[in-house]
C-alpha cells in the first residue's frame, strides 16, 4: 500500500465483469457441450417426466400402503395378497414438470478479490440453467442480497437462455449476506416446490445453516453449491493491520504473523468442512466450486455425481 | 560518582524531556493499515484465543514503554559521562618500552616476537583508564619516542604500530633513563618493558624515582644459528685472489647440522655442510674464492632446509676490497733499498724524482720523502718521511740517539702488520717529539722513532732514522713496512675487511670538500648524512649493502659498504621470563580487560545498543508481538 492509498476511498467490492466477457462465444460453445452430455447422462428418460414427491395416478410405482375402506379396488395389489395374505394398495408417483430455482448470493463477499467467486457463480448458474431449460424444466433465477430478492421470472425452453444471460449480467455484488431472511422471502413467494440450487460462499454472519434449513423446512429440495476461493485463506498481509469485513464493516486489529496466517488457513478449512459436513448430515447435495476450477468441469461433476437432476 | 560530561541538572532535564515525549507517543493510539477481508468472523475465530491474553498484551505494551524509558535513562546518563570520583585526577603515567632490537625479530612467536610485544602494548593502551596517559618508546640501541605522553588511545595505537625492529641491541639503560626523564614530576609512574629479555645490561642502574618497573615477557624458544663474523680480504702478495672468513655459532642446546653457502654477486660460489655442537662457535675459511667481483653474502641454515627462529643473523654481507693501482711518488737522491721494496708490489705505479724536481705534475696516493722534507704539494696524498731534516719535518726532531732499536711498537697498527721488529738494530737517528694527536707507532727506550698523524688534513708517517743506517733494510719487515704505509694511504687495504656493525655510529670516509652525503639503505630508502671531519656520520641500524654518494656536484663519488649484525649476545635469543633491575624482579603490569576503560558512558552506550538489538530481534521475529 502506497502513501496515496491513504487518501483514496476504501474500496471493498470491485465492479462485476461485463456480460461480453462473462458469457462469450467460448462459454456458449461449452454450454452446448454440456447440454449434449446431460442428454447422454439421462438417456432413456422422457422429457418433462420428472418424479415428484406426490403419490398419485402416475404410471411409475412408488410404494404400498394398507388398504382402507373406500380405496379403489383396482389399486389393490393382488400378488402381494396371494403371497402374504395382506391387502395393500399400490401407490404411483405423480408426474409433473420440475421447477428449478437458482438462488444466487449477490453479497459483497461474492465480489471480493476481483469478483472471481461472483463470476464463477454466474457462469455455474447460467450453465445449470441451460441444462434445465434444455430438459424443458421450469427455471427461475433469483439474486439475493441483504434479505431481498431480485427475480428472473420462471421460464422454460433453451431459447430463453439469453434472457438468463441478460439477467445475470445485470447483477452486481454488494450488501450483506442474510440467507435465512432472503430464503424465507423466496419460500413465501414461490408456492410451487422444486429443486432449489443455492449458490453462495456462505459467508453469513448469522450462520450458513439457517438458509439451508429454511429450504428444507419449506419443502424444497436444496442443492448447495459452495463457492470457494482458497486465496482468501492466504492473504498477502504482514505486520500490524486493521482487518475490515467487506460486508459488515466489522473491524479487528491484528498483527499478522506467519503463525496467524497458518491459523487462518486452518480456520478456513474448518469452515469449509463445517458446511460440507452439515449438508452431508442433512442429506443435502453439496458441491464445492473452487474459483480456480473451470466452470464446465464443475458442472460435469454436478451432473455425474447426481443430485442436480433426478 | 562524578559527571565529567553534562552536569547533573542538564542530564535530568534531557532525560525527563525525552521520557515525557516517549510517554506521549505511547499514549497516542497506533493507526493501523486497514485491510478488507471477505469474512471477518474467520479472523475472530483465529484471534479468539488471543483475546484471552489481552491482559498480557497490555502488559507487554507497558513493558515496551518501560524499555524505552530505560533506554532514554541510559542515554541521558551517558551524556553526563559518569565516572568514579576516585578515578578523576589520579591516573597512571605509563612509559611503554617496546623492544625493537634484532632478537625481537625472532619468529618463535607468530608472526614475530615484535608483533607479540606490540599486541601486549595494544592491550595495555586499550586498557588505559580515562585519566591514564602513556608514552610509547621504541627501545633499540637508541631509545626513540614514538608518541607524546598522551591519553589519546588512537594516537598511542598508531605509535605502537610504528614500532619497527632494527638489527641492533636494545639498550635498556638508555631507555630507562629516557623513561625516568619522561616521568619526572608525574604521579603514578610506571615503566613497562615489553621485551624478550635479550637486553644490553645497563652499566649503572638508572633511578626511576617513584615510578615502578613492569615487565611483559615475549618469546618462547632460543633455538638459533648465527653468523657472528664475516670478512673478505685480498692476499697481501697476490691481490687478485680473495680469502673469506665466516664465524658461525650454534646457540641451541642441541647438535645442529648446518649448511653455509657463499654467494658472490647474487650467484652461489661455494657451499658446505657443517656440524655444530651445542653452544659451539666455528670459524670457516674459504681460500682462493672465485666468482665474486663485488659483493659477497653468507647464508646459514639448517641442513634439512628449515629456518631457525631468528633470520636476521643468518645472513652476513661484505664487499670485495677494491683492487686498483696505487700511484706512489718517491722523492729521493737515490735509495736502492727503497726502490727494491717498491718493486715487490706489481700494483704500484712508482714515480722517482730528485728532490730538486719536486713537485712533479700529477696526483699521487702517497709520497715518500727520503731524507728530505720539502713543503708538500697538493695532490701528494699521504706522506712518508724517512729520516727527514728538522726543517720541514712534520714531527719535531728530538735529541740524536745512537745504537737503539724498537723496544715497543703497536702490534695492531696496520703500518707494522706482518712485521717483526724486535731485533732491529739502528746505528744513528733522532728521537721524535710528537705533537698532541700524533700516534706513536714505534719507540726505543730513548724515545719515539716511528710516528703517524695528520698535518693540515694530510696523513703522514715519519721514521726517525735512515733505514740504511740499520739492518731493517735487510729484513722482510722493510718492504712490508713500506707497502703497509702506502696501503694505509691508498685505502687499498689488504687486511680482513670487516663490514660495519649495526648498533654503532658509522663514520664513512668521503672525498675532501664534501659537506653532505646521501645514503641508500638496503631497503632502497635514501637519506642525507652530515659530514664531519671528512667522514659521513650515521647510526647503523640495519644489516645489508649500503651506497653512499658524496663529493661535489662536479665529481660525485660513490662508496659502497656492507653492514652486519655480528653480535653474539643479540643472537642469544633465549627469552628471559624475568627482568631484574637493581636486584629486583619487575612484576607484570596491571592490564584491564580488553577494551575496558574507566569510562562508564561507553558501557551505557553498549547497554543501549544491546537492548535495542534485543528489542529489534524480538519484535521483528514476532516474539513479543
Amino acid at each position: 500500500m502506497g502513501l496515496l492509498d491513504w487518501f483514496r476511498p476504501r474500496k471493498l467490492a470491485p465492479a462485476a465483469t461485463p456480460a461480453s466477457e462473462l458469457f462469450d462465444d467460448e462459454f456458449q460453445r461449452k454450454l452446448e457441450m454440456l447440454a449434449l452430455v446431460s442428454r447422454r447422462v439421462f438417456s432413456g428418460r422422457l422429457r418433462a417426466e420428472r418424479r415428484s414427491k406426490k403419490k398419485g395416478s402416475g404410471v411409475e410405482f412408488a410404494d404400498h400402503r394398507d388398504y382402507v375402506p373406500g380405496d379403489d379396488i383396482r389399486s389393490v395389489d393382488w400378488n402381494v395378497y396371494h403371497r402374504f395374505g395382506r391387502l395393500l394398495v399400490r401407490l404411483y408417483e405423480e408426474e409433473e414438470d420440475l421447477s428449478i430455482y437458482f438462488l444466487l448470493d449477490c453479497s459483497a463477499s461474492m465480489g471480493f478479490s476481483g469478483s472471481q467467486k461472483f463470476d464463477q457463480a454466474r457462469r455455474l448458474v447460467a450453465s445449470l440453467a441451460y441444462v434445465g431449460l434444455a430438459n424443458l424444466d421450469r427455471v427461475t433465477v433469483l439474486a439475493m442480497t441483504e434479505g431481498t430478492l431480485e427475480r428472473l421470472p420462471t421460464t422454460r425452453g433453451k431459447g430463453r437462455i439469453f434472457t438468463v444471460f441478460r439477467f445475470l449480467s445485470s447483477l452486481l455484488p454488494g450488501g450483506t449476506t442474510d440467507l435465512a431472511e432472503s430464503l424465507r422471502a423466496f419460500a413465501a413467494q414461490h408456492k410451487r416446490r422444486g429443486l432449489a440450487v443455492l449458490v453462495s460462499d456462505f459467508y453469513d454472519p448469522a450462520g450458513f445453516e439457517h438458509g439451508i434449513n429454511v429450504l428444507r423446512y419449506e419443502g424444497f429440495e436444496p442443492y448447495v453449491i459452495h463457492l470457494v476461493d482458497r486465496g482468501e485463506a492466504k492473504p498477502a498481509l504482514d505486520g500490524d493491520v486493521l482487518v475490515v469485513d467487506c460486508e459488515t464493516g466489522d473491524e479487528r486489529e491484528v498483527t499478522v504473523t506467519p503463525g496467524v496466517l497458518d491459523k487462518l488457513g486452518k480456520a478456513y478449512a474448518e469452515y469449509l468442512g463445517d458446511v460440507e459436513r452439515y449438508c452431508t448430515q442433512k442429506r443435502v447435495p453439496y458441491l464445492a466450486a473452487d474459483v480456480s476450477t473451470p466452470f464446465d468441469e464443475i458442472v460435469l461433476r454436478a451432473l455425474r455425481h447426481g443430485g442436480f437432476l433426478h | 560518582m562524578t559527571f565529567a560530561g553534562l552536569p547533573l541538572g542538564t542530564v535530568l532535564g534531557v532525560g525527563l524531556g525525552a521520557a515525557a515525549a516517549t510517554v506521549l507517543l505511547y499514549l497516542l493510539k497506533l493507526r493501523r493499515r486497514p485491510v478488507a477481508v471477505a469474512f471477518a468472523p474467520l479472523w475472530h475465530r483465529v484471534l479468539g484465543d488471543r483475546d484471552a491474553s489481552r491482559l498480557f498484551s497490555k502488559l507487554r505494551r507497558w513493558l515496551s514503554l518501560a524499555l524505552q524509558l530505560l533506554l532514554i535513562a541510559l542515554l541521558a546518563l551517558a551524556l553526563g559521562d559518569p565516572r568514579p570520583t576516585n578515578a578523576l585526577g589520579s591516573g597512571r603515567n605509563l612509559v611503554l618500552l617496546i623492544d625493537t632490537s634484532a632478537s625481537i625479530q625472532a619468529t618463535d612467536e607468530k608472526p614475530t616476537r615484535l608483533d607479540a610485544a606490540k599486541d601486549a602494548a595494544r592491550r595495555l593502551v586499550r586498557g588505559l583508564g580515562g585519566s591514564d596517559r602513556a608514552l610509547v618508546v621504541a627501545m633499540g640501541a637508541v631509545p626513540v619516542p614514538l608518541s607524546t605522553m598522551s591519553d589519546d588511545t588512537t594516537d598511542l595505537l598508531v605509535a605502537v604500530d610504528r614500532a619497527r625492529a632494527s638489527d641492533t641491541r636494545a639498550e635498556l639503560g638508555r631507555a630507562l633513563e629516557l623513561a625516568a626523564d619522561a616521568l619526572r614530576g608525574l604521579p603514578n609512574g610506571e615503566v613497562v618493558v615489553l621485551s624478550d629479555g635479550v637486553l644490553a645490561a645497563p652499566p649503572t642502574t638508572p633511578s626511576l624515582g617513584s615510578a615502578k618497573l613492569r615487565f611483559v615477557p615475549v618469546g618462547k624458544s632460543g633455538k638459533n644459528l648465527a653468523i657472528t663474523a664475516f670478512s673478505v680480504r685480498r692476499y697481501p702478495l697476490d691481490k687478485s685472489r680473495l680469502e673469506v672468513m665466516a664465524e658461525l655459532a650454534n646457540l641451541d642446546s642441541q647438535r645442529a647440522e648446518v649448511e653455509l653457502s657463499l654467494w658472490g654477486d647474487g650467484a652461489i660460489v661455494d657451499s658446505e655442510r657443517l656440524v655444530l655442537e651445542p653452544g659451539a662457535r666455528l670459524a670457516r675459511f674459504f681460500p682462493d674464492v672465485g666468482g665474486a667481483r663485488h659483493a659477497l653474502e653468507a647464508r646459514l641454515r639448517y641442513a634439512d632446509g628449515h629456518a631457525d627462529a631468528l633470520p636476521a643473523d643468518d645472513h652476513a654481507y661484505a664487499l670485495v676490497p677494491e683492487r686498483r693501482r696505487a700511484k706512489v711518488l718517491v722523492v729521493t737522491p737515490g735509495n736502492t733499498y727503497l726502490e727494491a721494496a717498491l718493486l715487490l708490489d706489481e700494483y704500484l705505479d712508482v714515480t722517482d724524482v730528485k728532490p730538486a724536481q719536486y713537485p712533479p705534475p700529477g696526483a699521487f696516493d702517497a709520497t715518500i720523502f727520503d731524507g728530505v722534507a720539502p713543503p708538500p704539494a697538493d695532490k701528494s696524498g699521504g706522506l712518508v718521511y724517512l729520516n727527514p731534516p728538522a726543517a720541514g719535518s712534520p714531527v719535531k726532531l728530538g735529541k740524536p740517539i745512537k745504537g737503539f732499536g724498537f723496544d715497543t711498537w703497536d702490534k695492531k697498527s696496520p703500518i707494522l702488520r706482518f712485521t717483526a721488529l724486535g731485533d732491529v738494530q739502528v746505528a744513528t737517528g733522532h728521537a721524535l717529539e710528537p705533537s698532541a694527536g700524533d700516534k706513536i707507532v714505534g719507540a726505543s727506550d730513548a724515545g719515539p722513532i716511528l710516528v703517524s698523524g695528520t698535518r693540515g688534513g694530510r696523513a703522514f708517517i715519519e721514521l726517525g732514522f735512515d733505514p740504511r743506517q740499520s739492518d731493517l733494510v735487510l729484513r722482510p719487515a722493510w718492504p712490508l713496512f713500506v707497502l703497509n704505509a702506502i696501503d694505509s694511504f691508498s685505502e687499498s687495504d689488504t687486511s680482513y675487511l670487516s663490514a660495519y656493525r649495526t648498533g654503532e655510529v658509522w663514520r664513512v670516509p668521503v672525498p675532501a670538500g664534501a659537506r653532505e652525503a646521501e645514503l641508500s639503505s638496503p631497503g632502497g630508502a635514501t637519506r642525507s648524512l652530515p659530514v664531519e671531519q671528512g667522514r659521513a656520520v650515521t647510526f647503523g641500524e640495519h644489516a645489508g649493502f649500503y651506497r653512499l654518494t658524496s663529493g661535489t656536484a662536479d665529481a660525485r663519488v660513490v662508496t659502497e659498504f656492507a653492514a652486519n649484525l655480528s653480535d653474539l649476545d643479540e643472537s642469544r635469543i633465549l627469552p628471559q621470563k624475568k627482568l631484574a633491575v637493581g636486584g629486583e624482579n619487575a612484576p607484570p603490569p596491571v592490564v584491564n580487560g580488553g577494551g575496558v576503560r574507566r569510562e562508564i558512558w561507553l558501557w551505557l552506550i553498549v547497554a543501549v545498543l544491546a537492548l535495542s538489538v534485543v528489542e529489534w530481534i524480538t519484535y521483528h521475529r514476532r516474539v513479543t508481538v
